[in-house]
C-alpha cells in the first residue's frame, strides 16, 4: 500500500479545450506546463498545476500526433497527419519551419538534448533528422533500415532509438556507427528510456511491454493486464524507475512494479482510449490525455 | 449631282472633307493661341485638337458646360482626396453613380425610389414587410390545396378595412403579430366582413380590376392593404410546415447557415415528389459518396481529398451528437410512414371507409422445430468413426504401468488398434484371454494406461484421417487446428523428431508453436547433413571442404562470416564462380531431398502422420524458403542484429559527437540498391537473388552487345568528379579496406561480380577505375580530359599478361617517353598500366583494318576494336577533323600532349595486344568468360598494387 500512496493516483485537475482526441499530452523540461495536441488540429499550452489553458496553437492542417518542447521552452516542434514537421516559436506561436519530406504521417517528434535537431518517425517507414541550425528544410539524415510504420522516437545524448510496428526496437549509435536491432516479434507502439539510460520500455501491440537491456538487448520484464491492440497508447516509467506506467485502451491506466511487473494499481482514468501518458521530470506528478477530449493531471 | 441628293433621304452626319478639317485645325489653332479665354464662360467652346466641339459633362451632354477644358468650376474636375496613413490606412473606394451625377441630376434620380428612410421606419415595419412578401411568394410557390389559380377577385384591392382600423387604433401595428389569438380572430373576422362588405360594394369594380396584376394593387393608394388581407390569408402558411425535427421550438439549425437550408428543403419536397426516402445524408452530399467515419467535428478543407488518415480510428465517442448536421434523421421514417398511410387513406373511394380492422393480416409460421437430439454435422459411419464415439471425452491421464515391457506393450497395442479398428480389440482380447500380459484389455492391470493411450492414439488418427480423407469436413465450431488449416490449403507436412510426437500427444493434439519450429530448424541442420553425405565434390577434398563449409554458414543463418578473407589463394571471381556452384549443388540435393521426402510421404503415409505435423507453404521447392523463414522465426525474441550505420557528418555535429567515420569514403550508397538491400536478408535468401541478378545480367550482358556505341558515348561525355570517385573508392575499397566489415565487403563483393558479369562493365569499370585514379590522385590537373581518348578496352586483356612476347616498334619517337615520365608524377603502378595500355594502341594502329575483319573475335572485342580503331584512325591523320563523333571532337583539345605520351609508351609494350587477342578469342561468350575475365582484371589489379607497395 506503501507503494500506491506514493503514485500520482488523484486527479487534479482536469484539462478541457481540445474539440475531439487528444492524442499526445507532454510536461515540458521542467515540467511547469504541458503541451498537448489533439485531432482538432491545435497543440495547447497548458499550465496543469493551476489547470489554466494559456495558448493555442493553430497550423497544422490535420491532427497532430506529437509535440515535443526544447530543453529551453523556446521553441517546441509538432506532427501529425499532414506530413510535416513544425518548428513553432512557443511565445509567438508562429512557425518558424516546417519540415517537409515524410511521405506519410509523422508518428513522433523528439528534439535531442541541445535542440539542434528535430528527429520524426513517420508511416513511411523512415525516421527522419531535420537541422534547426541552419535555414536547411532537406533532413540532415535519413533512416530507412525499418521496414514499418516508426510509431514512436528516443534521443539520448549519443543515440537515436526507433519503435517501430516491424517489432523492432533499432538503436542508431552515433559512436561508434553502428545499428542495434532488437526484434521483440510484436509491433512497437511506444518506447521510453529508463532514467538511468540503462533499459527501454517498449509497449507492444499484444497487450504487453517488454523491458529490455540496452547494452545486451535481453528481456528484463513483461508488464501486461492492460489493452494495447490497435490504439497507439504511451508508457513511461516513473521517476525513480520504481514502476512502469501504461495507459490501456479501455481508459484506465496501470501501474506495475517494475522488478516483479505485478499490477501495482490500476484505475479509471478516462472513459475512452487513453492515448498519452507522461511523468512529470521530476515530481510525482503525471499527466494522461484521451479520446474522451480532456487531460487530466494526476498526483499522489 | 444636286438632283441626286435630293432623292436621298441622309442618316448620320456626313464625312468632311480634307479642307473643311484643314480649317477647322486651323480656326483651333487659333482658339488655342488666341483670346478665347477672353471671352465669358459661357460663350467659351471647348474644342479638340482638331478644332471639333468637345463632349464635357458625362450626362446631361453639356457641350459647354464648365469654363474652358473644365466643368464645374474654375479648377475643373477636383479630385478625390485621397489620404492614406500607416495608422489611417485607405480603403478601395467604391465608386457609385452619384460619384458622377450633378445635383440636379440627384434629384431627379431620387425621386424614382420613395422610401421610409431608416430613421423613421421605427418598427422595423419595412423590413416585416418584406420578409412577409417573400412568405407568401413561397406560398404562391408551393402547390395549394386548391387546384389552379387562385380566383383574382378574392385578392380584389379594397380600402383597408374597419377591422385594421379598428387595430391600428388598439395600437395593433402591422407586421406584428397579434399577441391574444381571440383579438386576431376577432381581427379577422372583421377583417372578412369588411372584405365582404366592399366586395358587394364595389362589385363592378372588382369585375373591372380582376385583370389587375399584383405590381398595381401594390402600386395603387393603399399597397398595405392588400397585404393585410394576405397577412390573414398567409397565417396557415407557417401550419403547412409542420414541426418534423427534433429541434427545440423556434430553434433554426440552419440560422448561421442558410444555404443548407435550402438544400434540406428541396430534399424534402423531392421525398414528398418521389414517395419513397432516399438514404441521403448532409454528410454524403457534401464528401461525396467516400464512405468511412470521418472523425468528428473536425472536417476536411475543400481542395483536400478525404483520405484513410480522416477516418476516426478512436470510434467510441460520437461528437456527432453536438453538432447540428444529422439529427433530422431519426424523425424522418415515421413521417414517412404516416405520408404513406394518408395517402392511403385518402385512396379510399369516396363514400367508402377504410376497415378499422382487415381481414387480411400476414400469418406467421413458426420455423420448424428441431429436435434436440439432432446433428448438425453428418457422420459417416465407419470403422474409425464407430470407435471414436465412445473415447470422446478423454480418460484421465494415468502414470504408465511401472513395468516397462507392460508399458510397451500398451503402447504398441493402442497404436495398433488406433490404426486397425476396434474390432481388433476384440479379437485380441478373445484370443488372449488366457494370457497375463493381456490383462489390459479386460481391465485389469494398465487398463487405464491403455485407454488413455488408446484416446491419444485415436485422436492422432483423427486428424490424420481428416488429412488423409479430405472429404471429412473439419468442424467449424472447434477451433481449426494448424493440422486442419494446413491440410485445408494443401499445404505438406515435414517430418517431424519422436520427441516431438510426445510433446504434441501430451498436450492433446494441440500445437506448441515455438518447440515445432525450433525442430524444423534442426531438420533443415539434418538436412544439411544429409548434403554433406551426398559430396557432390567428391574430386576436389578442397573444394568440398568448402561446399561443407559454405552449407553451414548458409544453415547457421545471420550474416557471412567474413572468412572470405580467407582463401585468399583463390581469386574473388573464382570464388564467386565456385559459390554460385555450390548454391545450385546445395539446391539440387535439397530438392533431391525434399523429393524423397515426398516420395517416403506418399509411401508410407502413416509413418509421418504419426508425428505432429508441419506444413510448409506447398510444393518441394519451396523447402529452402521454409528453411529461412523457420529461423527467423524460431529464434526467440527478442533478437539482436547489428548493422552497420553511417550518421551523417552534420548529425554528429549536432550532436557534439566526433563522426565514426570521420576521413572514411563515403560508403556506396546504400538500401536503394536491388544488391545491397540483399545485405540484410537472410544468406539463402541473399544467395538465390544473387544467382537471380547474375544470371539477369547474363542476359543483360547478352543484349548489351548490341549496344556498344552508346557505351562509347557515355564514356566520353564528361563525367562528374563525383562518380569517378565513387566507382574508384569502390575498387580502393576492394584493394585496401580488406578488413572492413563482412557485409559491405560482400556486398561489394556481389556487385563485383556483378560488374565482371558484362563485358561492358567490365570495360568501363576499369576505364573508369583507371580514370578515377588519374583524376583523384596523380593526374594534372591541366589534362582532365586526357583518359577520355584512352581505349579502355584493352586493359584487361593486356594486363592479364604482362611478359609476353616482345614485338617492339620504335617507330616513333622514344624521346617522348621521357618527357611523358617527367611530367606526370605518376606513381610506378598505375604509370605502367597506363602505359600498358597505350602500348596495344600502337599495333592496332598500325593494323586496325585487320582487327575489324577478323572473324574469330567475339563481338565485344570487335566493338571495342572498332572503337579503338577509330581512334586510331583519328590519330593518324592529325589535321582531319573527325567532327562525326562527339567524343573525338573533346578528345582533340588535350589530344596533344596526351599523344606524346601515348606514343612513348607505344613501343614498349605494343607487343601485348596479339596476345591478349589470343587470350580473348578463346574466351566464348558463355558466362564462364566473364569470370575468368574478372579473374585477369582482378588478378592484374592485385599485380598492380603489389608493385605500388
Amino acid at each position: 500500500m506503501s507503494a500506491t500512496a506514493e503514485l500520482p493516483t488523484k486527479e487534479a485537475h482536469v484539462l478541457k479545450g481540445h474539440e475531439g482526441a487528444v492524442l499526445a499530452a507532454r510536461f515540458n523540461g521542467d515540467g511547469n506546463y504541458a503541451l498537448t495536441c489533439g485531432k482538432d488540429r491545435t497543440i495547447r499550452l497548458w499550465n496543469p498545476h493551476r489547470g489554466i489553458l494559456i495558448k493555442t496553437y493553430k497550423s497544422h492542417g490535420r491532427e497532430v500526433r506529437d509535440v515535443h518542447v526544447t530543453s529551453d521552452n523556446a521553441k517546441f516542434c509538432s506532427c501529425g497527419g499532414d506530413r510535416q514537421v513544425y518548428y513553432w516559436d512557443v511565445s509567438t506561436g508562429r512557425v518558424i519551419r516546417k519540415f517537409r519530406g515524410h511521405d506519410g504521417e509523422v508518428n513522433a517528434v523528439k528534439f535531442n538534448d541541445s535542440s539542434s535537431v528535430v528527429v520524426s518517425a513517420g508511416f513511411d517507414r523512415s525516421l527522419r533528422v531535420w537541422d534547426c541550425r541552419s535555414h536547411s528544410v532537406e533532413p540532415v539524415q535519413i533512416i530507412d533500415t525499418f521496414l514499418d510504420t516508426v510509431m514512436s522516437v528516443v534521443l539520448t545524448k549519443t543515440e537515436i532509438i526507433g519503435g517501430s510496428v516491424d517489432g523492432t526496437v533499432r538503436t542508431f549509435d552515433m559512436r561508434i556507427g553502428r545499428e542495434m536491432s532488437d526484434n521483440l516479434g510484436q509491433p512497437v507502439n511506444c518506447i521510453s528510456i529508463s532514467n538511468d539510460g540503462n533499459c527501454v520500455l517498449a509497449g507492444c501491440l499484444d497487450s504487453t511491454l517488454r523491458l529490455l537491456d540496452r547494452t545486451t538487448g535481453e528481456l528484463l520484464q513483461v508488464y501486461r493486464g492492460h489493452i494495447s491492440k490497435s490504439f497507439k497508447t504511451d508508457c513511461c516509467l516513473t521517476n525513480s524507475d520504481a514502476h512502469v506506467i501504461g495507459g490501456s485502451e479501455d481508459g484506465l491506466v496501470f501501474f506495475w512494479d517494475l522488478v516483479d511487473a505485478k499490477v501495482v494499481s490500476k484505475f479509471r482514468a478516462h472513459d475512452l482510449v487513453v492515448t498519452s501518458v507522461s511523468y512529470h521530470p521530476k515530481e510525482d506528478c503525471m499527466l494522461t490525455s484521451s479520446v474522451d477530449g480532456t487531460i487530466r493531471v494526476w498526483k499522489k | 449631282m444636286a438632283s441626286d441628293e435630293e432623292d436621298f433621304v441622309f442618316h448620320g452626319t456626313p464625312i468632311e472633307r480634307e479642307e473643311e478639317i484643314a480649317s477647322r485645325k486651323k480656326k483651333a489653332v487659333a482658339g488655342a493661341s488666341g483670346n478665347l479665354r477672353t471671352l465669358p464662360a459661357w460663350k467659351q467652346e471647348v474644342t479638340d485638337e482638331e478644332g471639333r466641339r468637345r463632349f464635357h459633362g458625362a450626362f446631361t451632354g453639356g457641350y459647354s458646360a464648365g469654363y474652358y477644358n473644365t466643368v464645374g468650376s474654375k479648377d475643373g474636375w477636383a479630385p478625390q482626396s485621397f489620404t492614406s496613413s500607416r495608422k489611417n490606412r485607405a480603403g478601395a473606394r467604391k465608386q457609385s453613380i452619384s460619384d458622377f451625377l450633378d445635383e440636379d441630376e440627384k434629384a431627379d434620380m431620387e425621386g424614382q425610389s420613395l422610401s421610409a428612410s431608416s430613421q423613421f421606419d421605427t418598427f422595423g415595419f419595412t423590413a416585416a414587410e418584406y420578409s412577409r412578401k417573400q412568405v407568401e411568394k413561397e406560398q404562391h410557390e408551393r402547390p395549394s390545396a386548391i387546384p389552379g389559380p387562385v380566383p383574382d377577385e378574392l385578392i380584389a384591392p379594397v380600402s383597408e378595412s374597419i377591422g385594421v382600423k379598428l387595430l391600428l387604433k388598439m395600437g395593433w401595428r402591422r407586421g406584428h403579430s397579434i399577441k391574444d389569438v381571440r383579438a386576431s380572430s376577432d381581427a379577422r373576422r372583421e377583417a372578412r366582413k369588411a372584405f365582404l362588405a366592399f366586395s358587394t360594394d364595389e362589385n363592378t369594380k372588382e369585375t373591372s380590376d380582376s385583370m389587375v396584376s399584383e405590381t398595381e394593387v401594390e402600386t395603387s393608394l393603399d399597397p398595405q392593404f392588400s397585404e393585410d388581407i394576405k397577412i390573414s390569408e398567409s397565417t396557415p402558411v407557417y401550419v403547412l410546415n409542420p414541426k418534423q425535427d427534433l429541434h427545440g421550438l423556434g430553434y433554426d439549425p440552419f440560422k448561421h447557415a442558410p444555404e443548407f437550408r435550402e438544400k434540406k428543403r428541396s430534399r424534402l419536397s423531392a421525398n414528398k415528389e418521389a414517395g419513397f426516402r432516399k438514404p441521403l445524408s448532409m454528410k454524403e452530399s457534401l464528401f461525396g459518396p467516400k464512405s468511412g467515419k470521418i472523425a468528428p467535428g473536425f472536417g476536411i478543407g475543400a481542395l483536400e481529398e478525404l483520405d484513410v488518415e480522416d477516418e476516426d480510428v478512436y470510434g467510441g465517442y460520437d461528437f456527432d451528437q453536438t453538432y447540428v448536421i444529422e439529427d433530422e434523421q431519426p424523425a424522418k421514417p415515421s413521417n414517412d410512414n404516416r405520408l404513406r398511410l394518408t395517402s392511403k387513406e385518402h385512396d379510399v373511394l369516396p363514400g367508402f371507409g377504410a376497415a378499422k380492422n382487415s381481414d387480411y393480416s400476414m400469418e406467421r409460421f413458426n420455423p420448424p422445430k428441431i429436435p434436440k437430439d439432432f446433428v448438425t454435422r453428418h457422420k459417416f459411419s465407419g470403422p474409425l468413426e464407430a470407435e471414436t464415439k465412445p473415447t470422446l471425452s478423454a480418460p484421465p491421464d494415468v502414470p504408465p504401468p511401472a513395468d516397462n515391457n507392460l508399458k510397451l506393450l500398451i503402447e504398441g497395442f493402442a497404436t495398433f488398434v488406433s490404426r486397425c479398428g476396434k474390432l481388433y480389440e476384440d479379437l485380441s482380447r478373445e484370443k488372449n484371454q488366457s494370457n497375463q500380459l493381456f490383462d489390459f484389455l479386460r481391465g485389469g492391470n494398465g487398463h487405464e494406461y491403455y485407454a488413455r493411450r488408446l484416446w491419444e492414439e485415436q485422436q492422432k488418427r483423427g486428424d490424420q484421417s481428416k488429412l488423409t480423407i479430405d472429404v471429412k469436413p473439419s468442424s467449424s465450431v472447434q477451433k481449426m487446428t494448424a493440422e486442419e488449416r494446413g491440410s485445408l490449403l494443401g499445404e505438406k507436412p515435414l517430418q517431424r523428431s519422436l520427441k516431438e510426437t510426445d510433446t504434441s500427444a501430451s498436450s492433446g493434439g494441440s500445437f506448441q508453436f515455438p518447440t515445432n519450429l525450433s525442430d524444423t530448424f534442426t531438420k533443415s541442420a539434418s538436412t544439411q547433413e544429409a548434403a554433406d553425405a551426398v559430396k557432390p565434390f567428391k574430386d576436389d577434398t578442397a573444394k568440398q571442404e568448402r561446399f561443407e563449409q559454405f552449407l553451414k554458414e548458409k544453415y547457421k543463418g545471420g550474416l557471412r562470416s567474413t572468412d572470405f578473407n580467407r582463401v585468399n589463394s583463390m581469386s574473388e571471381s573464382a570464388r564467386a564462380q565456385e559459390r554460385l556452384d555450390f548454391e545450385s549443388a546445395a539446391e539440387a540435393i535439397e530438392k533431391g531431398k525434399a523429393y524423397k521426402e515426398v516420395r517416403r510421404a506418399t509411401e508410407r503415409p502413416l509413418d509421418f502422420l504419426a508425428g505432429g505435423l508441419q506444413f510448409t507453404s506447398g510444393g518441394t521447392e519451396q523447402i529452402k524458403d521454409t528453411g529461412v523463414v523457420d529461423m527467423k522465426s524460431s529464434t526467440t525474441y527478442p533478437k539482436r542484429e547489428e548493422f552497420q550505420w553511417r550518421p551523417s557528418p552534420l548529425l554528429c555535429k549536432r550532436f557534439d559527437l566526433p563522426d565514426p567515420f570521420m576521413g572514411k569514403l563515403p560508403p556506396a550508397p546504400r538500401a536503394r540498391n536491388k544488391m545491397d538491400s540483399l545485405i540484410f536478408m537472410p544468406d539463402t535468401v541473399k544467395a538465390a537473388s544473387a544467382r537471380q541478378v547474375s544470371e539477369s545480367q547474363e542476359h543483360k550482358k547478352e543484349t548489351s552487345i548490341e549496344e556498344p556505341e552508346v557505351e562509347v558515348e557515355v564514356e566520353n561525355v564528361e563525367r562528374p568528379v563525383d562518380l569517378y570517385k565513387a566507382i574508384f573508392s569502390d575498387d580502393s575499397e576492394d584493394d585496401e579496406d580488406q578488413v572492413m566489415n563482412g557485409k559491405i565487403q560482400e556486398g561489394q563483393e556481389k556487385k563485383n561480380e556483378a560488374a565482371a558479369s558484362t563485358l561492358n562493365r567490365l570495360i568501363a569499370g576499369d576505364f573508369l577505375e583507371s580514370l578515377g585514379k588519374e583524376l583523384g590522385f596523380e593526374v594534372p590537373s591541366d589534362v582532365p580530359y586526357q583518359e577520355g581518348t584512352k581505349p579502355m578496352e584493352e586493359e584487361n586483356k593486356s594486363r592479364s599478361k604482362p611478359e609476353s612476347s616482345s614485338e617492339k616498334r620504335p617507330d616513333r619517337s622514344g624521346f617522348k617517353e621521357k618527357v611523358e615520365e617527367k611530367t606526370s608524377s605518376l606513381t610506378l603502378g598505375s604509370e605502367d598500366e597506363k602505359s600498358r595500355k597505350k602500348r596495344e594502341k600502337s599495333p592496332r594502329k598500325r593494323s586496325g583494318g585487320n582487327d575489324l575483319s577478323s572473324p574469330s573475335e567475339s563481338s565485344g572485342d570487335e566493338r571495342s576494336k572498332k572503337r579503338s580503331s577509330k581512334k586510331d584512325r583519328y590519330r593518324n591523320n592529325d589535321s582531319e577533323s573527325d567532327s562525326s563523333s562527339d567524343y573525338h571532337s573533346r578528345d582533340k583539345q588535350g589530344s596533344r600532349s596526351r599523344r606524346k605520351r601515348r606514343e612513348s609508351s607505344r613501343e614498349k609494350r605494343s607487343s601485348h595486344k596479339k596476345h591478349s587477342k589470343h587470350h580473348r578469342s578463346k574466351k566464348s561468350s558463355s558466362s564462364k568468360l566473364v569470370y575468368s575475365s574478372d579473374e585477369d582484371r582482378k588478378e592484374s589489379k592485385r599485380e598492380k598494387r603489389r608493385r605500388r607497395d
